[in-house]
């Protein structure tokens, strides 16, 4: 679903990101790790061609589309529909005035999807995040932060999304909360196939939900491969500086 | 720039919309010093001096010689729209430092204090707000003669409350900060707190307003002289330059029109810089 | 005979009530008040502070109420330590760490950042030039300024990456005084607190040492914010109970969200002992005897 080679970004003069090598496949979870100004955000945001004003090199597919050589429209197509972005507070991008089904109701027109399928569209989304119905009647700021990230999840679901970017997904939630939007992502792992690219700052979360882990500091992957692997026998001191500062 | 579906479409309107206003900005900034220049060195740079009659030459049309024309006294508009520059930013320049000082000191006192010390001053803010700006000025006229000093308390003290307003609730969301709570604790006395950081960090929106406003108070101290309450002849200003001369606008244009003009083109462009400053200020714009 | 203590303290703002009856006494060694956004904890440090006066109830300060105490005295004792954006972007470093400082003492600025691991040069920056980490260095300076005995820590990493977490937590397990800390984050209160206490929507629902709370919770709210922190190499955290059913308004507040909940629920429980700890469930032996499907044996965590 997603496949990077030799993927450089720079604003200016500074190389802020540089990604050797980054697959993820179908129905698989892979997570960029690292802290604050370590390049992981720049890195998932380049994958859409959201990196405005940075000279990106190298090459990047996904869902078979080249992000790099794609005209804006073609972009278009891809976001949204094929590739859904999950950002930390999914609250700050719906609209205030607008009903949440209003909202999913436009967004599945935007996309082309109309007619009699689209409650039924809507209903298997919001059960597919563990909302109740009744959440689409409800307005913005009447939901918990947990709730928007759900429906920020239900939205993609319901547009097709099959490859989900979550850029710190739960860092802005209590840890029950955390646990259940985690326990959401894994369940559209594992019985839709969905592809999964997570960027965190909390290894111990990824530990529990990713296949394969790349670290990054200062704009470098420092150690990539099997999330077991490296969390248990870290082969870069950074890694285990990460991991001794774990609480 | 969050969340999925929504950036698609944000993402180059928002590019371009900040450009567009900053040039704009600049470009009221540009005007605005050209006119205060023009207005403060008036008494050297004007063609002719200002009050120089010359009934011979009464509504003349622009020429080399008089470039706005005269008007029917014979005097020369471009010299007189210089001069009425220096009494119309001069009024709006007294109306906004009354009325910010003794609005912004009320809010933030307000903002910060809350409780029944809030809800007094916002009394006294309604009770002046219900006053409409031109009747009270109209009034003070009849008390205090026509005058330039009638036209800046009359528009004074219905200006003030706006900013009081502004101010309590920027000062209000300051009080919850984390450094005031600290400063508290620290046990910094409140009038301290207030002036450390309160007031600092409220006053960036207020400034923004001004400038917007500045535009606003040359138009209305522009319609009570017009109106025949504030400047009185022989001093020159933009509004009372355009009532006289308005029955003359179908046989002499030029004697209403470049006062007016005069006043458009500020009013503008302290429009336009009063919205650059508030896009460029709005962390909302910086950000992301 | 501690300095601080909370004696059936009722807070709220506009006359309603999100804090209800809570006692609590800051003892030694460090005291964790741990619970969810919404819980309370952030009113009740406020209350501590002395920046909201209860409804009902006292603040003991010493053998004095905190009303009548020595304000000045107060003041030099007990500081907070909030997170790092509770610095005014405007002022200089060394403006906001000198902020407690009497004019004659400002010299010691350089000093105090220093105790707090910064370079003195940085006195004269804003706070817009410096990392997460070091503004929260330097809020923690700022209260040390004025030499209090005990710090009322509000969330004082959660904004913070692991690595830099990891030093503050150090810094702050390092100083001489007592502390009380203010967190969501379970595994933090095991390093710096020795007893906790657990807040659900404004009540105290367990309280104990953090230890055994930690290691073999009483109440089912206890055990879902232990299951729910994710482990370096463990079981996916467990979701135990919908979150977004609200506190109930009569009978035990958890009892929409908690899995074991019966009719005997729609009474609200006391803060009773047992088995070393307080706890406020009528069902707390069940969940502390392992009850079937209420938590599993390599949950535990280690340490």
């Amino acid at each position: 679903m997603i496949e990077v080679r030799d993927l450089q970004v720079r604003y200016g003069e500074r190389t802020v990101a540089r990604v050797p090598e980054l697959d993820v496949r179908e129905g698989e979870c892979v997570a960029i790790v690292g802290e604050s100004g370590s390049g992981k955000s720049t890195t998932l945001l380049s994958l859409l061609g959201l990196t405005e004003g940075a000279h990106v090199s190298g090459r990047v597919r996904v869902c078979g589309v080249d992000v790099l050589q794609a005209t804006p429209r073609r972009l278009r197509e891809i976001r949204g529909a094929r590739v859904a972005l999950v950002m930390q507070s999914p609250q700050a991008a719906l609209s205030p005035a607008t009903r949440l089904g209003t909202l999913m109701r436009r967004a599945l027109k935007l996309h082309g999807v109309g007619g009699g399928r689209v409650e039924q569209v809507m209903r298997d989304a919001v059960e597919a995040v563990m909302l109740e119905h009744r959440i689409l009647r409800r307005y913005p700021h009447e939901i918990s932060g947990g709730q928007a990230q759900r429906f920020a999840i239900a939205l993609a679901i319901a547009l097709g999304a099959e490859v989900i970017l979550a850029d710190e997904p739960t860092s802005a939630l209590d840890v029950t909360v955390q646990a259940e939007v985690v326990g959401v992502l894994r369940r559209l792992r594992e019985e839709r196939g969905l592809a999964l690219l997570l960027v965190s700052h909390d290894l111990a979360l990824v530990s529990t939900i990713a296949d394969r882990v790349l670290v990054m500091k200062d704009g470098e992957v420092v150690e990539a491969g099997p999330a077991a692997v490296v969390l248990a026998e870290p082969s870069h001191p950074y890694t285990r500086e990460l991991l001794e500062a774990l609480p | 720039m969050k969340g999925p579906g929504a950036q698609a479409l944000d993402v180059p309107l928002r590019r371009t919309l900040p450009r567009i206003t900053d040039r704009l900005a600049l470009l009221g900034a540009a005007l605005l010093a050209l006119i205060t220049l023009a207005a403060v060195l008036a008494p050297w740079l004007a063609p002719y001096p200002a009050d120089r009659l010359d009934p011979v030459l009464g509504l003349t049309p622009p020429s080399a010689e008089h470039w706005f024309g005269t008007d029917s006294l014979g005097r020369d508009l471009f010299t007189r729209v210089m001069h009425g520059g220096r009494t119309s930013l001069f009024i709006a320049v007294a109306v906004l430092v009354l009325s910010a000082g003794v609005g912004v000191t009320l809010g933030v006192v307000a903002g910060y204090a809350g409780g029944w010390i809030r809800d007094v001053i916002m009394r006294i803010t309604d009770v002046f707000l219900a006053f409409p700006a031109l009747l009270l000025s109209v009034a003070l006229a009849v008390v205090l003669g026509p005058s330039v000093t009638t036209v800046i308390v009359a528009i004074a003290v219905t200006w003030w409350p706006w900013y009081t307003r502004l101010a309590a609730s920027m000062a209000a969301s300051i009080a919850t900060r984390g450094y005031v709570d600290a400063a508290r604790c620290l046990g910094v006395p409140a009038p301290l707190i207030i002036l450390r950081h309160v007031l600092p960090n409220s006053l960036t929106p207020v400034l923004v307003q001004i400038s917007l406003d500045a535009g606003g108070v040359i138009l209305i101290a522009a319609a009570l002289s017009y109106l025949g309450v504030g400047a009185q002849e022989p001093t020159a200003e933009w509004g009372l330059m355009v009532g006289q001369s308005q029955t003359l606008f179908t046989t002499n244009w030029w004697a209403v029109t470049f006062p007016g003009l005069a006043i458009l083109v500020t009013a503008f462009a302290f429009n336009v810089l009063g919205e650059g400053l508030r896009s460029a200020l709005d962390p909302r714009s910086v950000r992301t | 005979m501690t300095m601080l203590r909370a004696e059936g303290v009722t807070l709220g703002y506009g006359g309603t009530p999100v804090v209800h009856d809570v006692s609590l006494d800051i003892t030694e060694g460090g005291v964790g008040l741990i619970g969810e956004s919404g819980s309370g904890k952030t009113t009740l440090a406020r209350a501590f502070l002395g920046l909201l006066t209860p409804m009902s109830g006292n603040i003991w300060y010493g053998d004095q109420t905190l009303k009548k105490a020595d304000q000045r005295r107060f003041r030099k004792d007990v500081q907070p330590v909030f997170q790092a954006e509770a610095l005014d972007p405007r002022m200089r470093i060394g403006g906001s760490v000198a902020e407690g400082l009497p004019r004659d003492e400002r010299h010691r600025v350089p000093e105090l950042l220093r105790q707090v691991g910064l370079d003195p040069e940085l006195a004269e920056r804003r706070p817009h030039q410096l990392s997460g980490g070091q503004r929260q260095r330097v809020v923690i300076a700022r209260a040390l300024a004025v030499g209090p005995r005990l710090l009322i820590l509000d969330e004082p990493t959660s904004a913070l990456d692991v690595t830099v977490q990891a030093r503050i937590l150090d810094l702050l397990a390092s100083l001489d005084t007592e502390r009380l800390l203010i967190t969501h984050n379970l595994a933090v209160v095991g390093r710096l607190c020795r007893t906790s206490h657990v807040l659900f929507a404004g009540r105290v629902v367990e309280a104990g040492a953090t230890a055994e709370l930690l290691d073999r919770p009483a109440h089912p709210y206890t055990l879902a914010l232990r299951d729910a922190v994710p482990k370096l190499g463990g079981r996916p955290p467990v979701a135990r109970g919908r979150t977004e059913a609200r506190p109930a308004e009569t009978g035990c507040a958890f009892r929409l969200r908690c899995p074991l909940a019966v009719a005997a629920c729609e009474r609200a429980p006391a803060l009773r002992e047992t088995a070393g700890r307080q706890v406020a469930c009528h069902r707390a032996e069940d969940v502390l005897d392992g009850l079937s499907g209420v938590r599993e044996r390599e949950d535990v965590p280690d340490g």
